[in-house]
């Protein structure tokens, strides 16, 4: 077998350096005491802020270094696989700045980031008590007063409102409502009166204890006209499409959190003796870790796929932001809830890790304790599911003819190719030609035919990928036959949500191992490298698995061969303290 | 005048002022204390007595009354009720299982008087793996010396007494299946060479004070050998089969409290111009959850009642009960949560309780015998299964109980399956679709378990094997439902069969929400009337 280091992906080094940036700043009873104490995580974030985290929020037509949303994904799921807590203090300033990127002139989408770069952290105010998700039913004004609007009202669960020095805030222009009654705007705090801008009370959460998560009040607040983002009564819908790119990037928060808890799991497995052998060895056991590694792996694909597609697929991420906002947290929260049980005692203790008795090595409660609020945030599973929902009808009439999947498929799939700029113009709220990757699946299940004719290891990947794109024609029609006057959505509906968003996440795997296994196949065999899963396909045959589920068409023996290729790559890359990826390459330096 | 319920005890937990209530457990949660306010409320209604049988002097007459009157603190706080006493039970048990009746005498007067008795089994290094445990028991003339450490074990830390879990085996000896044995140290205090270690603290149960025992030479007397020497493994496991129909019992009253908080939320909060109850998918998660509450009870209910009826093969029920039964409360929490949406997240507020149940049953799963220890303890039983004679109507009602005999448990169960054997002619009673489904999943079941090779009956199994353990287990849940005094409800069987089919895997979502629309006008009306959302419902004091 070839030996040499073949294909690094760019994006992953980055994230496992910075990764490795962070490991010495704090130790493990610092940030339990801190997490108890419900303190910010000050020390690492001035470690991001060294590094200059925050201008890769910032595009590069601003003077940023955001190029591409992979990498910038990549960096935030290096610190979440680190500490989720730090992760979400810092990330959430570029979701407070995204609605200056989608729809700000370029002189406010200059100002703010100046801000930015110069570390000042920005808060997203949309949500408030009474209302939660409900944003058209917001209550906090905007009144115009000649060259001003005066700003009244409560934003509350807002991350970064207390430290933060700008707001992106929702407020409701019309007095009527409605979705053309909203207004953004910049709320940057050293330019408001004394008093006019009150922080709540820090709210006492579950995870993420360190985070700045509180609310804030506004009392006849005075901007500016210039303050306010795009067009009047456009709120809503850059807020809408401001969600599509951040519901894409929450998905390497989820990452980290998956890799950070595989990391525990395997390490633990690894020494832990039960009924005279190691618990690694134990069948059972090690397909538990196999079963969890092929759903963060699935879970890797969509969101990598979901990321190139910001810049390739533009107006589809509508649909695919959704589904991966979506999928992503939930699957992880249950991968999370089986490595969970396997770790018994160890999940739940927090001082201790292994056999050692030490403050704060319990992590594993930690990680599945922060991570919890991924699936709430920036639109909870409902929200996203009810979005699926509410493009049933548009999305059915999209697949209703035969597509050549659009062009941009190719560059997402294809991890070596240059990404675009993004034309944040081309955001749609909803996808009118369907979804891109599933028109692909027909396409791409010949092309996997032909390829299993070369390589007949590849055959069960073949069938898998056929029974996948018979299962997602059936579903297709069945999602346009749905009688849905929203918010009556019934039961059921949800149910072909969750199914389409797994028929999505699988064909991104497709698109992705098709676009890109010409760059892993001959990879080193060296620990922790991922080439052996590209190889026949072997970890798409087992995502695959994963998804189809009771209809999947793979033997066992083939199967358990599948899940062994896992195993081994996944204690590697844990053993070289390398993220548990696809993308890896192993040796970490 | 019949005494106060611990119900009436605790009083409404939605009332801020209550030093029972709701705010009060999650501010002693948050400091990670005890709830003194609750363990004050257990005294003085003498919990106690609830774990020591009636020939004993205390209360305890059968297990499903016991766990009847534990709900009302599970409800509250699942750390006041395992903290404060459950642990006591558990080392009790042990002691009835197979003391002398001296020895059960002592133990009676520790708990009648209000002291806690440790159990401790639980070894860092080796977790469920009993047989591995290494603390050892050296004999000598007068009784052993201990030499070893216990960790993670409840009220360690100020408990008087202690069952411990010990090796007596000679350690050079290859293992065998009498190793251990179990001692009653019935003063703690008095023992020299015995260290209470510190606590260990833990993500949730902040009512457990989880420590260590370490001992170092530590002389016990002869007479705290509970049992002849060597029979601790079968004692204890014999003992797990309470406690496992105990804990998982309880824990459903987890998911009880959880559905009305969700409820009382949803009826409140307005979304998109309506209360969310007005929305179909909320009312759907909230009637799923309330058919996975029934089934968790209807099994439990069985399971505790084999007991006493059936007891030599009430072990594999109680196994099958604790690995099944804590998952599917925490799966229906979770979906009660995604209704809360983000106050589930909060340690503050009316519905914070629901995101720390939701936490608090991931610990009650892996307190005692966590999931695959059961599976395991099920496997080996599963290829030779008799299914000639089904459980009489006695295991699903309510009539008077036998006392609880333990001497008629059996370390293994005996082959006669009466649970699952119950459930061929249940189904033929039902009919239908659904049923016809289950009929296929049994036949499956049953040819899958006969062709296991033997050497997949043991700790080397593979995925698929162990699988077979969840499918038997949602069997007999399946059939203590449709044996169940309920299943005379159309509506109530299609809405559980619906559910325990797309819990366990086998079927999708339900097109229709005809089951599940009936469910929640049984929900609402429950929660108007002030009653609560058991099976076999009860008076609750909470504000609507």
């Amino acid at each position: 077998m070839s030996s040499h280091p073949g294909f690094r992906h760019p994006p992953l080094l980055a994230a496992e350096e910075l990764r490795r940036r962070l490991t010495p700043a704090v130790s493990a009873a610092e940030r339990d005491a801190a997490d108890v104490a419900e303190e910010f995580p000050a020390a690492e974030v001035a470690v991001l802020d060294d590094y200059g985290l925050a201008r890769h929020y910032v595009p590069a037509e601003y003077g940023g270094l955001l190029r591409d949303y992979e990498s910038a994904a990549a960096l935030m799921r290096g610190v979440a696989g680190h500490d989720l807590t730090v992760a979400i203090a810092h990330g959430k300033t570029y979701l407070g700045s995204v609605c200056t990127w989608v729809a700000g002139t370029a002189e406010q989408a200059h100002r703010v980031a100046a801000l930015v770069s110069a570390g000042v952290p920005v808060s997203w105010g949309l949500t408030e008590r009474e209302h939660g998700s409900d944003l058209v039913a917001g209550e906090l004004t905007a009144t115009a007063d000649g060259n001003t609007f005066r700003l009244d009202g409560e934003k509350y669960l807002i991350n970064n409102a207390t430290r933060g020095g700008l707001a992106t805030v929702l407020a409701r222009t019309a007095p009527e409502g409605g979705p053309r009654g909203f207004d953004v705007f910049l709320v940057e705090r050293s330019r408001l009166a004394e008093g006019t801008y009150t922080p709540l009370p820090k709210v006492a959460t579950i995870g993420i204890r360190g985070a700045d998560i509180s609310g804030f009040t506004l009392r006849a607040a005075q901007v500016d006209t210039t303050d306010r983002i795009g067009a009047p009564g456009t709120g809503l819908e850059t807020v809408l499409r401001a969600l599509q790119l951040t519901r894409t990037l929450c998905s390497a928060l989820s990452l980290g959190a998956g890799d950070h808890g595989l990391a525990e799991a395997v390490a633990f497995a690894g020494e832990r003796e039960l009924y005279g052998r190691r618990l690694a060895a134990l069948p059972a056991a090690a397909r538990t870790l196999t079963d969890c590694y092929a759903d963060h792996l699935l879970n890797e694909a969509l969101a990598t796929v979901a990321a190139r597609a910001i810049h390739t697929m533009t107006g589809e991420l509508a649909a695919l932001s959704v589904a991966v906002k979506y999928l992503v947290p939930v699957r992880t929260e249950a991968l999370l809830a089986r490595l969970r049980r396997l770790l018994g005692a160890r999940a739940w203790l927090r001082d201790v890790r292994g056999g050692v008795i030490a403050q704060g090595t319990g992590r594993f409660q930690k990680i599945e304790r922060d991570h919890r609020i991924v699936s709430l945030f920036d639109g909870n599973t409902v929200v996203n599911l009810n979005s699926l929902v509410s493009q049933f009808a548009t999305l059915a009439r999209g697949h209703r003819a035969v597509r050549e999947p659009p062009p941009g498929l190719a560059v997402a799939a294809d991890l070596a190719a240059p990404l675009p700029a993004v034309n944040y113009g081309a955001l749609r709220l909803v996808p009118t030609r369907g979804i891109g990757l599933l028109h692909n699946l027909a396409p791409a299940s010949a092309q996997l035919a032909e390829l299993a004719g070369a390589d007949p290891l590849l055959g069960p990947v073949a069938a898998a990928v056929r029974r996948l794109t018979e299962r997602t024609e059936t579903l297709l029609a069945e999602i346009g036959t749905q009688p849905i006057v929203p918010p009556d959505v019934p039961p059921y509906a949800f149910a072909l949500a969750r199914r389409l968003a797994a028929a999505v996440a699988a064909a991104a795997a497709v698109a992705l191992w098709l676009g890109s296994h010409r760059y892993f196949v001959d990879g080193t065999d060296e620990p922790g490298s991922a080439a052996p899963l590209w190889r026949h396909g072997r970890w798409l045959l087992a995502v695959l698995d994963r998804v189809l589920g009771q209809e999947s068409t793979v033997e066992d023996e083939v199967l358990d061969e599948t899940h062994a290729v896992l195993g081994t790559v996944l204690a590697g890359q844990v053993a070289a303290g390398a993220m548990p990826s696809l993308l890896s390459l192993g040796s970490v330096a | 005048m019949t005494a106060p319920t611990l119900e009436t005890l605790l009083g409404d937990p939605y009332d801020e002022t209550n030093p029972t209530g709701h705010a009060a457990v999650l501010a002693a949660d948050d400091a990670g204390e005890p709830l003194a306010a609750g363990e004050a409320v257990l005294d003085g209604w003498s919990v106690n007595a609830e774990y020591v049988p009636v020939a004993l002097g205390g209360r305890l007459a059968d297990v499903p009354t016991l766990i009847r009157r534990l709900r009302p603190v599970f409800r509250r706080d699942a750390g006041l009720g395992l903290g404060h006493g459950l642990t006591t039970l558990m080392a009790a048990l042990n002691v009835w299982t197979a003391g002398t009746p001296e020895q059960c005498r002592r133990v009676a007067g520790l708990l009648l008087a209000g002291e806690r008795i440790s159990v401790a089994y639980h070894e860092l290094a080796h977790g469920n793996d009993l047989a591995r445990n290494a603390l050892r028991a050296e004999p000598t003339s007068a009784g052993f010396l201990l030499h070893g450490t216990k960790q993670v074990i409840n009220n360690a830390g100020r408990a008087r007494a202690a069952v411990i879990f010990a090796r007596t085996a000679d350690p050079a000896a290859p293992p065998g299946g009498r190793d251990h044995s179990l001692l009653l140290l019935d003063d703690l205090d008095a023992v020299a060479g015995l260290t209470r270690l510190p606590r260990l603290r833990t993500s949730g149960l902040a009512g457990c004070r989880l420590a260590g025992l370490g001992f170092d030479g530590a002389a016990v007397p002869a007479g705290a050998l509970v049992g002849e020497p060597g029979t601790g493994g079968s004692t204890a496991l014999r003992s797990f089969q309470v406690s496992r129909c105990v804990t998982a019992g309880v824990g459903t009253a987890l998911l009880e409290a959880a559905l009305f908080g969700v409820y009382r939320f949803a009826a409140g909060r307005i979304l998109y111009g309506r209360p969310v109850t007005a929305l179909p998918h909320a009312r759907y998660l909230l009637a799923g959850a309330f058919a996975d509450l029934h089934i968790a009870q209807a099994f439990t209910h069985a399971a505790a009642r084999s007991l006493h009826l059936c007891p030599a093969a009430a072990g594999r029920y109680a196994a099958a009960a604790k690995f099944l039964v804590p998952r599917l409360v925490e799966d229906a929490l979770g979906d009660l949560a995604v209704v809360l949406g983000a106050r589930s997240y909060l340690r503050t507020g009316p519905y914070a309780f629901v995101g720390k149940h939701l936490r608090d049953i991931a610990g009650l799963s892996i307190g005692h015998a966590g999931g695959v220890s059961c599976q395991l303890a099920l496997l080996p039983d599963l290829p030779g299964l008799v299914l000639d004679e089904p459980a009489a109507p006695e295991l699903f009602g309510t009539s008077p109980l036998p006392p609880l005999d333990f001497t008629a448990l059996r370390m293994r169960a005996s082959r006669p399956d009466p649970l699952l054997a119950a459930l061929a002619p249940a189904l033929d009673a039902v009919g239908g679709e659904l049923a016809a489904g289950v009929r296929v999943e049994l036949a499956e079941l049953r040819a899958a378990a006969g062709a296991l090779p033997v050497a997949e009956r043991g700790v080397t199994a593979g995925h698929r094997s162990l699988a077979l353990t969840e499918r038997y287990a949602w069997l007999l849940a399946t059939s203590a439902c449709l044996n169940s005094p309920h299943a005379g409800d159309p509506l109530w069987t299609d809405a559980v069969l619906e559910r325990i089919g797309l819990r366990s895997g086998r079927l999708g979502e339900p097109r229709t929400t005809t089951a599940a629309e009936a469910a929640f006008a049984v929900l609402t009306d429950r929660a108007e009337r002030g009653r609560s959302f058991d099976l076999d419902p009860e008076p609750v004091v909470r504000t609507r």
